[in-house]
């Protein structure tokens, strides 16, 4: 008896080991030939709906012209997935990420390698890329990142809704903003809200503080480089614009609002399904509605701003997708011969943003004659050119700067601080102490 | 082993002690040599997976260090930063101990509870035990995607049969006041391997210690009093300790239900802004150590973390056994 | 009366504990928008749901990668406990019960604890992003199956043992044919305890394959199912209920070896 049950379970043992050796070694690459393709992957954020697939037939155009790689492109994936796979060394070939906030970690630390010396082998300026992509791909003159379209934000509207409660044209300003709002909900019978004029709640869609606060022309840094966000007025202003809407709609009604599966990059999102008048959204929306809901009669306009900034009205928030290779990449000509042509050439610049409806972001690019024009989209490609658009700040705190702000407001908006300036005061120390401690020191400066 | 050495010492004369001694010397050390080999996996496991990282831990959260670059010292820094800065510290430890001191009491009196029920239960004994420890089968996470479906406000099953009654359920997983409640109510419904226990203490507990209560004019409450919970005190401790160890753990429920619950809500797409939500009502200290760790590039100061949990363990654990003779009824010999 | 009351409460109970799973299989058979509704009863029932399952999610490549976790690290936790556990109970050497409160200070350490260097030491050898984290460890003896068998193993007479060391048996082999015969229900509750445990791991997957999408265990691809399946609720409860389904099944074949070793722990613990 105990014989056979010891056998069984080396002979379990063996098959599982076995198994799993086949399973590797099914896995495992093609027969080494001298002739073989590079294999190559790719790492992008992009997985909703049409986008991955946008961007799988750019890169599969780049497969079949250079035969000498295979590219492989996985989807979905975030800064989380980036970080760990650096640290444990099985990071890609080449990555992207949706946004800049990890810039300042990336080049720091020399996660993605410095794009310097392959720009000036290639003869590329940094100059071919606008301004504001420009800054959020380096950190301290580290250039580790090349920015792969951009991303602004502005206002989309429901003309339908419009007419129906007879506003002529999208606000310009806070308050008209906010005026439509209340004049274009509809409420149930018991109160809960069915249409939404706009719902202000940081951290609803595309509601975050850095995006906001474009409107009202506030500094996140002083001339020092410490948070100013308890010094400069414009923050107080924005938190108070912000609250006295959500009190008018009742804060607890909203986030019942926001329970319903209207979740953001599917099909039943409240703009594209009318339950929402008026959203403060991405470009790369104008793509989606075109693919989901394309009967849906709509506008879009630059996000209005502070009634006492009217000079800022037609800018927006700039931020977008950034492209980089990773420390500890073995084939690291063929990486950045990849990169080079998605980030510099005319052609995928174009497609790209045909699809997926996101700014080109080189100078030439912008002008290129494949750009299919656009009503909607124009309106972006404006506020990504206005001279007061612009970004947030490259810290070396990473993205735990824009979740400590996120969640100041996040608790302002609940009602949960009594004292907005001694809270905002509080909150840049705290944003100091973070740069401090990301730095490696650990306390209040 | 303690045979042979007997059987040497009886009727010794000299040179046979030195044999014996020399006999025994072999056996201890051929003992030592089993007892080592048997050991050894231990050994190794626990130098490796339990000593070698708590004394890595400890070095780390001196400090600082990302895994991209060498570690780099700070001294107390971290824990400066832990206690005195971070705003999220004490709110993960407030979550933390509420979950500990709410939750294990509602668990323990709820099983021992289902426990007396079933103990009385006439017929079908075997089913309701079936039904009541089938919840626990379920893995976390799919128990918890399942509460998080059933509890959405809007479309969820719970308040539309809420809303059937005239009731405006609660915002459950949305709601900064509702999650924790949540969240305790996942974990009552996965009672099943306390329960299991319970019922076979208060199963054992002997029928003349009732008869002989009922005798002395005990009614039913008193003999609960004094008969059954004295009798399943062990059980009871067992079970605290259990959900204390538990309770110093919690990540995996909080983590799936915020992060669900966070994306349903169309929290903005880019920043990884979901651990805790809403409001950090679901911030637990694993979880925000997780956060620090392994989300922003802080390993040196979620070592430091470590620390913090390993000291409070320790202190906990430690006031628990050394005051369970006080309050466990030692069970009287058969 | 007490009775009827009694029943009652037991029935109300039931039906509280099995309303969640009831929830859960009627919105697997729903339609995509009807999950998305108010309606509690599906119409029509969508069996396809299970199947679209395997379709829209890699299923099976999740199943296999968690029985190889749970099987490699349940025999391994059997290989390397008994033993431990045997030396602990059976044998007497000095600095044994110092070696067993190791054991129990081990049991209470939440593993957050030792978590970040343990990261680092895998990330060093390029193990990260495999499942040989998770397994590894299960071969060097794990605390709760040494102090269960432990415990289990002090309630075997000595005089089974005598009589086989009688007979001339060494060590080695008692514990391998007479301890381990005898042991067979708390033998049979460690393999089922470790079983569940690892199936039902999340923390330590997360940590060591969350990035690495061919290698997730169910537990790692269900919490990521709706965020890349956002608004297939139904898919997400049938993917759910067929996660639950094998435990729930390994239940009824053991039902008596669940039950028994559960109470072992609490009755032993």
């Amino acid at each position: 008896m105990r014989k056979r049950t010891a056998a069984a379970v080396v002979l379990i043992a063996a098959s599982l080991v076995a198994a799993t050796a086949a399973a590797r070694s099914v896995h495992s690459t093609a027969p080494k030939e001298v002739t073989a393709p590079t294999k190559l992957t790719v790492w992008a954020g992009w997985s909703a709906g049409h986008e991955l697939k946008v961007f799988k037939a750019v890169v599969a155009e780049y497969d079949r012209k250079h035969p000498e790689v295979t590219i492989n492109v996985v989807g979905g994936i975030d800064d989380n997935k980036i970080v760990a796979a650096i640290r444990s060394g099985t990071a890609p070939d080449v990555v992207s990420s949706f946004n800049s906030y990890n810039v300042g970690n990336y080049c720091g630390s020399g996660g993605w390698i410095d794009l310097a010396p392959l720009m000036k082998k290639d003869n590329i300026d940094a100059s071919m890329f606008p301004s504001a992509p420009r800054y959020y791909t380096q950190y301290e003159g580290k250039r580790c990142a090349l920015p792969l379209l951009a991303d602004d934000y502005g206002l989309y509207y429901n003309k339908k809704l419009f007419k129906a409660a007879g506003i002529t044209h999208p606000p310009k300003t806070l308050s008209e903003l906010a005026a439509d709002a209340k004049k274009l909900t509809v409420r149930d019978k018991s109160g809960n809200i069915k249409i939404a004029g706009f719902d202000p709640v940081v951290g609803f869609y595309e509601n975050t503080p850095d995006r906001w606060i474009q409107a009202f022309g506030a500094k996140w840094l002083n001339a020092k480089g410490n948070s100013a966000i308890g010094s400069d007025p414009g923050w107080a202003k924005w938190a108070k614009w912000m609250k006295s809407l959500i009190d008018w709609y009742g804060y607890d009604k909203l986030v019942r609002f926001q329970a319903q599966p209207i979740d953001e990059f599917t099909p039943s999102q409240a703009f594209e399904t009318g339950k929402l008048a008026m959203n403060f959204d991405g470009e790369w929306r104008v793509a989606f509605i075109h693919n989901e809901h394309p009967d849906l009669d709509y506008g879009t306009a630059p996000m209005p701003v502070d009634d006492a900034h009217p000079d800022l009205y037609g800018s927006g928030y700039i931020n977008g997708t950034i492209i980089g290779i990773p420390r500890g990449v073995k084939h690291q000509d063929q990486a950045w011969a990849l990169v080079k042509y998605l980030t510099t050439a005319d052609h995928p610049l174009a497609v790209l943003s045909n699809g997926l409806r996101n700014v080109p972001t080189t100078q030439s690019s912008l002008n290129s004659k494949e750009i299919v024009p656009d009503a909607h989209f124009s309106t972006f490609l404006k506020i990504f050119a206005h001279p007061k658009s612009g970004t947030s700040p490259i810290l070396a705190s990473g993205q735990a700067y824009t979740n400590s702000v996120q969640r100041f407001f996040q608790q302002w908006q609940a009602g949960k601080v009594k004292d907005l300036n001694a809270g905002l005061k509080n909150l840049a120390k705290q944003l100091d102490a973070q740069v401090a401690q990301a730095k490696g020191g650990g306390g209040v400066p | 082993m303690s045979q042979q050495v007997v059987a040497g010492t009886a009727g010794a004369t000299a040179p046979a002690v030195l044999l014996r001694t020399a006999a025994r010397r072999r056996a201890d050390w051929r003992r030592r040599r089993l007892v080592l080999l048997l050991m050894s996996p231990w050994i190794l496991g626990f130098s490796v997976f339990f000593g070698y990282p708590l004394v890595m831990s400890a070095y780390l959260s001196f400090n600082h260090y990302d895994l991209l670059s060498s570690p780099r010292w700070v001294g107390w820094a971290n824990y400066h930063y832990l206690l005195r800065v971070d705003p999220q510290t004490w709110v993960a430890v407030r979550n933390t101990v509420w979950i500990i001191c709410v939750a294990v009491p509602l668990q323990v009196l709820f099983a021992f509870g289902i426990a007396m029920l079933l103990a009385r239960a006439k017929s079908g004994a075997g089913f309701f035990r079936t039904v009541f420890y089938l919840p626990a089968l379920a893995p976390p996470v799919a128990a918890t995607l399942g509460f998080v479906y059933i509890l959405n406000p809007a479309t969820g099953p719970l308040n539309t049969i809420l809303g059937k009654l005239g009731i405006q359920g609660p915002l459950w997983f949305q709601s900064p006041h509702w999650s924790k409640p949540a969240l305790v109510g996942l974990g009552l419904w996965g009672i099943g391997n306390t329960m299991v226990i319970f019922l076979a203490a208060v199963l054992d507990v002997p029928q003349h210690l009732y008869e002989s209560a009922e005798l002395d004019g005990a009614g039913p409450l008193q003999r609960l009093r004094w008969v059954t919970l004295p009798s399943v005190s062990p059980v009871i401790l067992f079970a605290v300790v259990l959900g204390v160890i538990q309770g110093l753990q919690y990540f995996t429920q909080a983590y799936v239900a915020a992060s669900i619950a966070s994306g349903q809500a169309s929290q903005a797409g880019d920043t990884l802004n979901a651990l805790g939500y809403p409001e950090d009502s679901t911030l637990f200290y694993p979880v925000l150590l997780y956060q620090h760790g392994f989300n922003d590039f802080q390993m040196g100061y979620a070592s430091s973390m470590a620390m913090l949990l390993l000291l409070v363990s320790f202190a906990v654990t430690l006031v628990i056994v050394l005051n369970s003779r006080k309050w466990v009824h030692q069970a009287v010999p058969r | 009366m007490l009775a009827v009351a009694n029943h009652s409460l037991l029935i109300a109970a039931a039906i509280a504990f099995l309303a969640p799973f009831g929830f859960i299989v009627l919105t697997s058979l729903m339609t995509t928008n009807q999950a998305l509704s108010a309606h509690l009863w599906p119409h029509p029932f969508r069996l396809r749901n299970f199947i679209d399952v395997f379709t829209t999610a890699p299923l099976w490549r999740w199943t296999l990668n968690t029985m190889l976790y749970s099987c490699l690290a349940t025999i391994g936790v059997l290989v390397s406990s008994v033993p431990v556990a045997y030396a602990l109970a059976r044998l007497r050497w000095r600095g044994r019960d110092f070696a067993f409160l190791v054991v129990l200070i081990a049991l209470m350490l939440p593993p957050q604890v030792s978590v970040v260097p343990l990261y680092v030491m895998w990330a060093k050898l390029h193990l990260v992003g495999t499942l040989w984290p998770l397994i590894i460890p299960n071969w060097l003896g794990d605390a709760f199956s040494i102090f269960l068998l432990r415990q289990f193993f002090l309630t075997i007479p000595e005089d089974y043992l005598d009589a086989a060391r009688v007979d001339g048996c060494g060590e080695l082999r008692i514990l391998f044919t007479v301890v381990t015969r005898l042991a067979k229900p708390a033998i049979a509750a460690v393999a089922l305890f470790s079983f569940l445990y690892t199936f039902n791991d999340f923390f330590l997957p997360l940590l060591y394959v969350g990035e690495n999408s061919h290698n997730w265990v169910l537990s790692i691809g269900l919490a990521q199912f709706r965020s890349l399946h956002q608004v297939q609720w139904n898919l997400t409860m049938a993917a759910t209920l067929l996660v639950m389904a094998p435990v729930i099944v390994l239940f009824f074949l053991a039902q008596r070896a669940f039950v028994e070793g559960v109470t072992l722990t609490g009755v032993k613990g």
